[in-house]
């Protein structure tokens, strides 16, 4: 469920907001037990009623079209062009979060969200014990990026 | 023309803000990442707008409204906030807050935010401009 409203909001992101049009997602669920991180990854953890780890992983032409949209075409400083790549991470899974969690379990409310963290020089992230790991590869014209969820408490159990 | 302070922890973001911003005629007159800083950054620019986000380190943006308003009672503070924020939201309204953009940010949404604070500013619907994120 929770997986399901991030591919949409996804999809709706791109395609009618950045004219980036999806070409196809791959999905799996509590198959995989490590996660292959991508060049530029962020995360944010929710609380309260549902307890994720939700992290976005871009590889790095998509990532460079991303930050081509958000810029507008604009010259980027090279001495901020590493923070701008990190905050594009963090502006698109805060914003493709807050998209989705009328759709989360109980329409999200109850539930909170975290800052978005950066993950720098990460190749890949495990699983603990009895978390559960979704996960969907989106691809596009322009490059692919990774949306998963890690649940550790099983709380969305048959609904991830 | 209005003068804007922006209050964004988010690099891309206050870049956003600030590109869109211009492209309304309006000026940038200081960017702050933290409410500490918005709250030092108004009492020395006395801007006409400040967009304010949420979530922000050191202190939120909710707080940074009260501390703003308890200073300026007419200080004009729009949040800038995600889906699913709405419980902040309306804390911010309840602490001062004058309006709320929702991201994705576009000219539009700003646009009509800034007109319904500043009437001189309002926009006919067939004035909006093309969706910008």
């Amino acid at each position: 469920m929770v997986l399901d409203a991030l591919i949409l909001q996804i999809k709706l992101l791109l395609q009618d907001d950045m004219g980036v049009t999806v070409n196809n997602v791959q999905s799996q669920r509590g198959v995989t037990s490590k996660l292959s991180m991508k060049s530029y990854t962020s995360m944010i953890g929710t609380g309260g009623k549902l307890s994720l780890l939700i992290i976005i992983s871009f590889d790095q032409s998509m990532m460079d079209k991303m930050v081509e949209i958000f810029m507008e075409g604009e010259e980027i400083d090279p001495q901020e062009e590493l923070e701008i790549k990190n905050s594009v991470a963090g502006e698109m899974i805060n914003t493709i979060i807050g998209l989705s969690l009328p759709s989360f379990p109980g329409r999200g409310k109850g539930v909170t969200i975290t800052p978005p963290i950066t993950i720098n020089d990460a190749s890949s992230i495990s699983k603990h014990k009895n978390s559960t790991i979704a996960t969907a590869e989106i691809h596009t014209d322009f490059g692919n990026f990774s949306i998963s969820i890690i649940d550790s408490e099983n709380s969305t159990s048959q609904e991830k | 023309m209005l003068n804007v302070l922006i209050v964004d922890d988010s690099l891309i973001i206050r870049k956003k803000l600030s590109k869109l911003i211009e492209n309304l005629g309006h000026t940038v007159v200081a960017d702050a990442q933290t409410g500490q800083e918005a709250i030092e950054a108004y009492a020395t620019h006395k801007p006409n707008l400040v967009t304010m986000d949420i979530t922000m380190p050191d202190m939120d943006g909710i707080t940074a409204v009260k501390h703003i308003i308890s200073d300026h009672h007419d200080a004009k503070i729009i949040m800038v906030t995600s889906h699913g924020q709405e419980d902040m939201v309306i804390k911010s309204i309840q602490a001062g807050a004058v309006g709320y953009i929702l991201k994705p940010l576009t000219q539009e949404k700003l646009a009509q935010a800034i007109g319904e604070v500043f009437s001189e500013y309002a926009i006919e619907e067939s004035d909006l401009l093309d969706d910008d994120f």
